[in-house]
């Protein structure tokens, strides 16, 4: 602190009063400063708080948000830090151990798998993709082949769809995003999509802006699906937790949370409280799919 | 560095006092360690600019052996994530272009037109009222011009145009012109103002009109120092993050045809702001990014260079050192163009104003009606209603700069104040953030603004100290200005980029608080070495040289002479930092945030919450979150505001408290 061996060094030196005021001004100041540094470094010193950071897609998101909070609300000395980042984030903090949990809403990729073997994938929920679009389009059913049409940028006004005149608003997502993967490797077969299309970092985003975009078309996962967005069936299928899990809604997936390694301590117990009748219920009250049973 | 260079002196001056105990020796011995202290201060900035080139590079180094560079500058595909990964930034660099473009085309006149009026014709107190205005202005965070640009901007344009979406270029450029007006106003009043009293008075003394004098004398000479106040703001536009990326709608595409304002573009800082926190370390689309940045970071650079050029150049022909180079010789005719294309902005913004409000027949006739006046006027009308003419333009498009301000104001105090409650601001944040308050996000921004200052402030103060009392016109000098330039100069989210490359990968300090507040230390550093300097040069050199005469040391001149008078510049330099790390979200949101927590940080290698990250959260990723978010928003302007407002509370008492 060369700063304070100057102040030190001259505030011996100083006679004069002013100077002494000032330098007491200056020194009030580097020692506040330096104490905000340092009230950093040793905290509160509660040894005992059990620290779980979570971090990955923002679909997956909500459902440990809420078990997070849930489980925090019993266990006072637990702190569960859940952030987003998308699915390729979760599967490599999980990975790297930069989070204890990673969330993912598309599987892991077999060059994911084959880069650090010892991840472990847990299924929390299944899900289905709804196609939602804005609540006064008439469109109410589209085949997955005009959809593909529609992201590929072939059929570019709701006409040709049976709808009104009205240029289509191509909605999806970021590069990154576990849901555009999930989404386009079931409806655009490895095509890329239209380069006109809006990209939205979450699925929140989407929906705002579906629900704001007359002409807008757009895809959530079935936990945002709320009555501000019109749900369209697909291949005359609507989505729901009956037709997604029989398999006749074709966009469905499974989203996940990630350990690097079995899970242990703390990080079990976290899982296990999501795989449990509570934790499932949680997974249904927002909207997506438990795959245990439910409280 | 610095604790070894302690010891050193520590040592010799230890072995001093043994051999020759001569005070002197000593004080000598000291003088020179606190100048090394301050030089490392000063040269910090260049280092800093060095390893943000460096790291910038060695991230995006690893493309170039995969991909060529020709596609890259020229593909015209972003599909970062595919196989074969395309990454063809061509969409996103032109879409930087033409935002920026769009930008300055609707931001220059009306920022201008502002600066001419407040510095030839308002009041004192009526030009007082603006520069605030123009303060606060600047002083609202970046993620509050997005969110109202989100809320109430996207949807103007697509209820107002009939287009499909209002998330398109007009939008980006819209806010882009207001975020950038406070810069082109500051710098082209300065340089309006600094035009020397004889040409204005010699102009009146031959009988011109005060508006003659303003248009013929007044700004031509002034216009190197406007120029250099354009240049300036298209570099603050082009590195603008958060505002852009929430209004754009980022479709990887260009205009067709280039002119239409209505197509939804990407920027490269938009691409950067939505991808690089998503982005798995070490992967192609990785390096990409990293290549986007350093597109980037080259841009601004050349453009920040270009205005420092400029700015030089007045420098040196208002000192007069001997080289009498003109400045650039600006033909008639481009001054002409230059008049043209300002009046012609003008009265295009003016008729759609007009337009909006009463519909379009009346701004048709409106427009009819002020072509054929001008016609008249230029030939019939008598000079002074010409003047009248043209001070109303003018003191309509000051009066624009309020209004713009207050809608904003308006927008987000209406639609937040309903929010605030006790509990808002003491509880912790439940429902995602839908319920429960802000406390950790509260928390989280004054630890990292206090950690940011603690870094930036000796080392700016001293870098400050050391330009203004030790450095001598030279080399050395020069490259140091240069890199506190183009530090002020860099966009926010390449401070994130390198925060990202160097702390949290490169340093292994993770996602976390320190991370957080070394980023902006760093940002902040050029703001508070800056107004050290001036401070310090604001001393009269008389007092430094009485103190050195009754036999004061340099150093000791410059701790109780020079320092002291100085107090209140740094002080408010420093707390102009504080506002602007508190508003930032670019650097820290991959930096240092996190998306919510109950808990307080406990070391600083815990994540935080931070308000402006909150507002980004609630206004595009949580359904719902839209009321909230204003409260946020509320909650974050009124705490930046009132450190900008202590800013310049205690400049004015400096002001009037000093008189040597």
């Amino acid at each position: 602190m060369p700063l304070l061996w100057v102040l030190g060094e001259y505030a011996m030196l100083s006679k004069t009063k002013k100077t002494t005021k000032f330098l007491a001004a200056f020194g009030v100041l580097a020692v506040v400063v330096t104490a905000g540094i340092f009230a950093g470094c040793i905290g509160k010193g509660g040894g005992d708080t059990v620290t779980l950071t979570v971090a990955g897609s923002t679909t997956v998101l909500p459902i440990v948000q809420q078990c997070a909070d849930a489980y925090m609300d019993k266990h006072d000395n637990w702190d569960i830090q859940v952030s987003g980042g998308g699915s390729s984030v979760g599967v490599r903090s999980a990975a790297e151990k930069t989070a204890d949990i990673g969330m993912s809403s598309r599987d892991v990729k077999a060059s994911e798998f084959a880069e650090w073997p010892s991840l472990e994938v847990h299924i929390i929920a299944a899900d289905g993709l709804a196609v939602i679009v804005h609540n006064n389009n008439p469109v109410d059913s589209l085949s997955t082949d005009h959809i593909k049409k529609i992201y590929t940028g072939i059929i570019t006004n709701w006409q040709e769809v049976g709808g009104a005149n009205m240029p289509i608003v191509v909605v999806g997502r970021d590069s990154n995003s576990g849901t555009r993967a999930s989404f386009e490797e079931i409806v655009l077969d490895k095509e890329l999509p239209t380069s006109s299309m809006l990209e939205k970092n979450s699925n929140g985003a989407v929906k705002e802006t579906v629900a704001q975009t007359p002409g807008a078309i757009g895809y959530v996962g079935l936990g945002y699906l709320d009555n501000s967005v019109t749900t369209v069936a697909v291949d005359d299928v609507i989505p729901t937790t009956g037709t997604v899990l029989d398999g006749s809604y074709p966009i469905a997936r499974n989203l996940f949370v990630i350990t690097n390694g079995e899970a242990k301590g703390p990080i079990k117990e976290f899982i296990d409280f999501m795989l449990s009748k509570e934790g499932q219920k949680i997974v249904k009250d927002e909207g997506f799919i438990p795959v245990g049973p439910t409280a | 560095m610095k604790p070894s260079s302690l010891l050193a002196f520590v040592a010799t001056s230890m072995a001093l006092q043994s051999s020759d105990d001569s005070e002197y020796k000593i004080r000598k011995v000291k003088e020179k360690a606190i100048h090394a202290f301050l030089f490392v201060c000063a040269i910090f900035s260049v280092i800093v600019v060095a390893f943000i080139i460096l790291f910038l590079f060695k991230n995006a180094y690893d493309l170039f052996a995969q991909y060529s560079m020709i596609d890259f500058v020229k593909g015209d595909r972003w599909a970062p994530t595919y196989e074969p990964a395309q990454l063809g930034a061509w969409n996103l660099i032109m879409g930087s272009v033409l935002v920026t473009t769009g930008a300055m085309t609707l931001s220059i006149p009306l920022s201008l037109a502002t600066a001419i009026f407040i510095s030839q014709l308002a009041p004192p107190k009526l030009s007082g009222f603006l520069k605030l205005s123009i303060e606060l202005l600047s002083g609202v965070p970046s993620v509050v011009y997005g969110f109202f640009g989100l809320m109430v901007l996207t949807n103007w344009i697509r209820i107002k145009f009939d287009q499909p979406t209002g998330e398109t270029l007009l939008a980006g450029s819209i806010i882009l012109a207001i975020m950038a007006m406070p810069t082109i106003i500051t710098v082209a009043e300065d340089a309006i103002s600094a035009v020397g009293r004889e040409l204005r008075e010699g102009s009146l003394a031959l009988g011109a009109t005060k508006w003659q004098t303003i248009s013929r004398t007044i700004v031509p000479a002034a216009l190197s120092g406007i120029t250099a106040a354009v240049i300036l703001g298209m570099g603050r536009a082009v590195g603008e993050t958060m505002a852009v990326m929430m209004v754009t709608g980022n479709a990887d595409q260009l205009p067709q045809p280039w002119s239409n304002v209505f197509t939804p573009v990407k920027t490269m800082t938009g691409t950067l702001g939505m991808e690089i926190g998503e982005v798995p370390y070490g992967s192609i689309h990785f390096h990409g990014l990293f290549a986007l940045a350093i597109v980037l970071f080259l841009m601004v650079l050349c453009i920040n260079m270009l205005a420092r050029v400029i700015l030089r150049r007045i420098a040196e022909t208002q000192i007069g050192t001997g080289k009498k180079k003109k400045l650039f010789k600006i033909p008639p005719a481009v001054t002409n163009v230059g008049k043209h294309a300002l009046v012609g902005g003008a009265g295009l913004f003016l008729f759609v104003l007009i337009s909006e409000w009463f519909g379009y027949p009346v701004g048709i006739l409106v427009l009819l009606g002020i072509v054929s006046f001008v016609i008249i006027n230029r030939t019939l009308l008598k000079q002074k209603i010409q003047e009248y003419l043209a001070f109303g333009t003018l003191s309509l498009a000051s009066l624009s700069v309020v209004i713009i301000l207050g809608i904003i104001l308006f927008d987000i105090v209406s639609k937040g104040l309903p929010v605030l409650s006790w509990e808002f601001l003491t509880e912790v944040p439940r429902d995602m953030g839908r319920e429960g308050g802000i406390k950790p996000a509260i928390v989280g921004t004054f630890l990292l603004v206090l950690g940011a200052i603690a870094f930036a402030l000796p080392v700016g103060v001293g870098a400050g100290i050391y330009i203004s009392e030790y450095a001598k016109e030279g080399r050395v000098l020069k490259i140091v200005r240069a890199g506190i330039d183009n530090l002020n100069g860099t966009p926010s989210i390449v401070f994130g980029l390198f925060g990202f490359a160097f702390f949290v990968l490169y340093l292994n300090m993770g996602v976390s608080l320190i991370a957080g507040q070394l980023t902006l230390g760093l940002m902040v550093l050029p703001t508070i070495i800056r107004t050290t300097e001036e401070a310090l040069k604001s001393v009269p050199q008389a007092l430094r040289e009485g103190s050195l005469a009754l036999g004061a040391s340099k150093w000791q001149t410059i701790w109780r002479v020079v320092i002291p008078p100085a107090f209140p510049g740094i002080i408010t330099g420093t707390i102009l930092s504080i506002g602007r790390a508190g508003g930032e979200t670019a650097p820290i949101m991959f930096v240092a945030v996190t998306y919510m927590s109950r808990k307080l940080p406990e070391s600083i290698f815990d994540r935080v919450m931070s308000l402006p990250y909150m507002i980004y959260i609630l206004a595009t990723e949580v359904p719902g979150g839209i009321e909230r978010g204003y409260g946020v928003a509320l909650v974050l302007m009124i705490l930046v505001l009132a450190m900008y407002g202590t800013a310049a509370i205690i400049r004015q008492r400096f002001v009037k408290k000093t008189r040597w």
